[in-house]
């Protein structure tokens, strides 16, 4: 029994290992860091997923609706309001969080496919806002206009819009800070009864526990982080996209943490990762890369569904 | 003028809400039985559509209005055999995200085969004459359209009512467990019963051909007003769906007399107002929430 | 004084009547047995006791308040924990994390997103005292999933015991069981009656368990309480040896 603590810790320094020497290792393989950059914001989008779709077993299809509210919060704060990428980023974490608090109310009750549709139309609704409130959000052309700024460190000012390398830390340590929280939540009393209500909804309730309402705080939980990884994708290009908002996005997460291994931890950042670098490359290799990404879908789910790293585990918190 | 721009607006409502009905009624039977949501479904509104083109020099329109429906049927049999029948036992999360990768494919396949383009179908010319020069934007089409949609509706609640397979489907929805108990061929039902929403798919496809002229990305469109109409209609009610499909469909047509660029977003208040208020849909049953 | 006071119950499903008119007492410490046969009604029965839904009309009233109006969780709060004829567990976990969830929120930690070192020590001892209560603590890092049918509810109870209830709702719990395995379950039972004390109403077919336990037992037929009593007068009550236990030992 003391083998798996130290196993596990092995893993994690690998992992962070791995993540920290990124802009070193990618460049001869033929990345770039910017790459890098990307995979790790959509592979904190698809865990934030996974908190609720892998741990808690809800299925919300409609997630990225959060994740593109946090890029356009964090674009239109640098636009109009504050010249503060600390800001920016806070104000999508917001904004996403806040949406997925009162419209998670509206879904509680709910399960199921019913579930998933309603979160399917709701997100929706903000890509039809995001696309027709144009003369805020700049419509289908996106929203433009900001670009991030240089972090004020006391003694430093950090450049991060031309440095892709200094960005890339940034958003590490960003991401370490998401990661850790979610990580400490799952540990803890209350991410045991996530498991718990995913594991068996009925005995969840007669043991006690409010079902709805505990559903209702992992949605909300998994929105603000949803919108704090939209907020940092507004700033890797500096540019928010109506498509961000769109199904076919939070179809794009699904996948990924599905890819990955929806019962594991890290499952859906390696999950993001093949499927960033798969997606990039069939685009650049083929015009109908499109079918090639629903053949992907439709293989995955028919004979891998449980992941890359669903090999390994048994689920535990 | 009003009225007349009204009642534009309402007859323009009616039909676009009886092409909502179409679809939504074909997501509902599917969903009701097998707890499956077809993303898909658009893809083979698109398919019957581009069948209907392909087949139409050799069988006229009038044969491709009744082949092309039942061969998307077809199709639709084999895609439910081959890939959403491994998955019924499972989490509805896969069915999902397979019918939402199929839903790609079938896009850019016909992208692929026919090119991104707009393709022309041809409806007999005396369809295509307006009614009087009054009523000018009720065309012969148009009626023609609305007609064969509530024909079609006829004919699937006469078929779910009379039929043995129809009162099969109804009693599957309600408690499959039991009807498999009963000895009845589940499997065989739910492809049945697929095939039959994919009939009303590819049927929209044809008549949407006819109206909005084809191509590939025509069937997104109708995707979401469709899940609308079953959420506001009541999951669970085919008779819901009905008055969800045509509710939202006039309700659009309404307000684009008065606020045009509202028209879409008022299917999603009609929603929103519904999941406030009744949560369980007009003619949704209680308890049908999972 | 009584642990639970059920008063005129009735359940209705549209035209059906589930449950009709339905009374009991049950006295703290006491062990009551409800059987009856097939489609008596005793599920609807635990169901309307344990909140699955309301009552069509009458009143519950638990440790001396009215409960009629409360939804599951506020029951199990109130003290009230309950098995399931078909174990309702998380296969997936282990013994020790599956009563520990229990007992986390019978401590009140649910909704806590972190616990101190003090605390998860008291709430590991309480899991393993409820584990040593019904014998598992050997296999207390299984899978539940895993284990033994009679082990499987055994894991159950625990759960059950784990929030510290006033009241034990035990639904078959030797469903499917075997000889050895219903011997298991039983001598469970029989501990958690007389030494531990707990007041208890179960569900059972089996007859050679409902004597050797009850202190009373309620017997059910088509929704309606035949007759009420020890087992001693129930054995002896003609009407229901008609209606109900025929050629039984």
């Amino acid at each position: 029994m003391t083998a798996e603590p130290i196993r596990k810790l092995i893993v994690l320094a690998a992992i962070w290992i791995v993540l920290l020497l990124a802009p070193f290792w990618m460049v001869p393989l033929g990345g770039y860091t910017a790459l890098a950059t990307r995979v790790l914001v959509l592979g904190l989008a698809a865990m934030s997923l996974n908190f609720l779709l892998g741990f808690t077993g809800v299925l919300s299809f409609g997630h990225a609706a959060y994740f593109g509210l946090g890029a356009y919060g964090a674009g239109l704060t640098l636009k109009y309001l504050a010249l503060s990428t600390p800001l920016a980023v806070v104000a999508g974490m917001l904004l996403g969080g806040l949406c997925g608090a009162i419209l998670g109310m509206l879904l509680v009750r709910r399960r199921g496919v019913y579930f998933a549709m309603v979160t399917i139309a709701f997100g929706q609704v903000f890509y039809y806002i995001a696309f027709q409130w144009s003369s805020l959000t700049g419509g289908d052309d996106g929203l433009r206009g900001f670009s991030r700024q240089p972090l004020d460190l006391g003694l430093i000012k950090l450049d991060i819009l031309t440095d892709a390398n200094n960005f890339y830390y940034f958003v590490l340590f960003c991401f370490a800070l998401a990661v850790g929280v979610m990580g400490f939540i799952l540990r803890s009393p209350f991410g045991r009864t996530m498991i718990a209500i995913r594991e068996n909804e009925r005995r969840s309730r007669f043991l006690g526990i409010p079902v709805e309402r505990h559903i209702w705080i992992a949605f909300t939980l998994s929105c603000f982080f949803m919108g704090f990884a939209g907020a940092l994708y507004a700033l890797v290009n500096n540019f928010a996209d109506p498509r961000g908002l769109h199904y076919s996005q939070s179809g794009d997460f699904v996948m990924m943490a599905v890819m990955g291994g929806m019962r594991s931890f890290w499952g859906p950042l390696l999950g993001a990762a093949v499927f960033v670098v798969l997606q990039d490359y069939l685009s650049s290799i083929t015009v109908n890369w499109m079918s090639f990404v629903g053949l992907l879908f439709i293989l995955v789910v028919l004979f891998f569904p449980r992941g890359l790293l669903g090999f390994f585990q048994r689920s535990k918190a | 003028m009003m009225t007349q721009l009204l009642l534009f607006n309402v007859t323009n409502g009616l039909i676009i809400g009886a092409f909502y009905v179409l679809m939504a009624l074909g997501l509902s039977l599917i969903l009701n039985l097998s707890n499956v949501i077809n993303f898909a479904h658009g893809g083979f509104l698109v398919i019957g559509g581009y069948i209907a083109y392909a087949i139409s020099p050799y069988v006229g329109f009038w044969g491709a209005l009744l082949l092309a429906p039942l061969l998307t049927a077809v199709i639709g049999l084999a895609v439910e055999r081959v890939l959403i029948r491994p998955l019924y036992g499972r989490d509805p999360l896969y069915s999902l995200l397979l019918t939402f990768g199929l839903a790609f494919m079938i896009e850019d396949g016909t992208r692929f085969i026919f090119g991104p383009q707009g393709k022309p179908v041809a409806i007999p010319a005396f369809l295509a004459q307006p009614l009087s020069n009054e009523l000018f934007f009720i065309t012969g089409y148009r009626l023609f359209m609305v007609a064969v949609v509530f024909v079609a509706v006829a004919l699937l609640f006469l078929l779910l009512r009379y039929t043995r397979l129809g009162v099969r489907i109804r009693a599957g929805t309600l408690d499959l467990e039991t009807v498999a108990a009963l000895g009845i061929n589940v499997r065989m039902l739910r492809s049945l019963n697929f095939a039959v929403g994919i009939f009303l798919a590819g049927l929209s496809g044809v008549l949407a051909a006819g109206q909005l002229g084809l191509e590939p990305t025509m069937g997104t469109g109708l995707l979401m007003p469709s899940f609308i109409a079953i959420i506001v209609g009541g999951i669970g009610s085919l008779p819901g769906t009905l008055a969800g499909g045509l509710l939202i469909g006039v309700a659009s047509g309404v307000t684009a007399v008065f606020f045009p660029a509202a028209s879409e977003a008022v299917i999603y208040v009609m929603m929103a107002v519904i999941l406030l208020t009744r949560p369980r849909g007009l003619f949704g049953e209680e308890g049908m929430m999972s | 004084m009584n642990v639970l006071e059920i008063d005129n119950v009735t359940k209705r499903f549209g035209n059906l009547v589930a449950v009709r008119d339905v009374s009991l007492n049950v006295a703290q410490g006491e062990l009551c047995a409800i059987i009856g046969p097939n489609g008596a009604g005793k599920t609807t029965f635990f169901n309307l006791i344990s909140g699955f839904f309301p009552p069509t009309s009458g009143t519950i009233t638990f440790d001396g308040r009215d409960i009629t109006k409360l939804a599951t969780h506020e029951r199990v709060a109130r003290g009230m924990a309950r098995t399931f004829q078909i174990t309702e567990i998380f296969p997936e976990l282990t013994v020790f994390e599956n009563v520990r969830i229990a007992a986390e929120v019978a401590g009140g930690y649910r909704l806590r997103p972190w616990i101190n070192r003090a605390e998860a020590a008291k709430v590991a001892q309480h899991v393993e005292a409820t584990l040593n209560l019904v014998a598992l603590e050997t296999k207390n890092d299984r899978l539940v999933g895993e284990l033994a049918h009679g082990d499987q509810r055994a894991a159950e109870i625990a759960m059950a015991l784990a929030l510290k209830p006033h009241l034990l709702l035990l639904d078959e719990p030797t469903a499917g069981m075997g000889d050895q395995e219903t011997f298991q379950i039983t001598q469970l039972i029989r501990r958690l009656h007389r030494d531990s004390k707990y007041s208890i109403v179960l569900i059972e077919h089996d007859m050679r368990v409902v004597f050797h336990l009850a202190d009373r037992i309620c017997v059910l037929d088509q929704g309606r309480m035949l007759a009420q009593g020890t087992p001693q007068e129930i054995a002896a009550n003609e009407t229901v040896q008609a209606a109900y236990l025929g050629n039984a030992a």
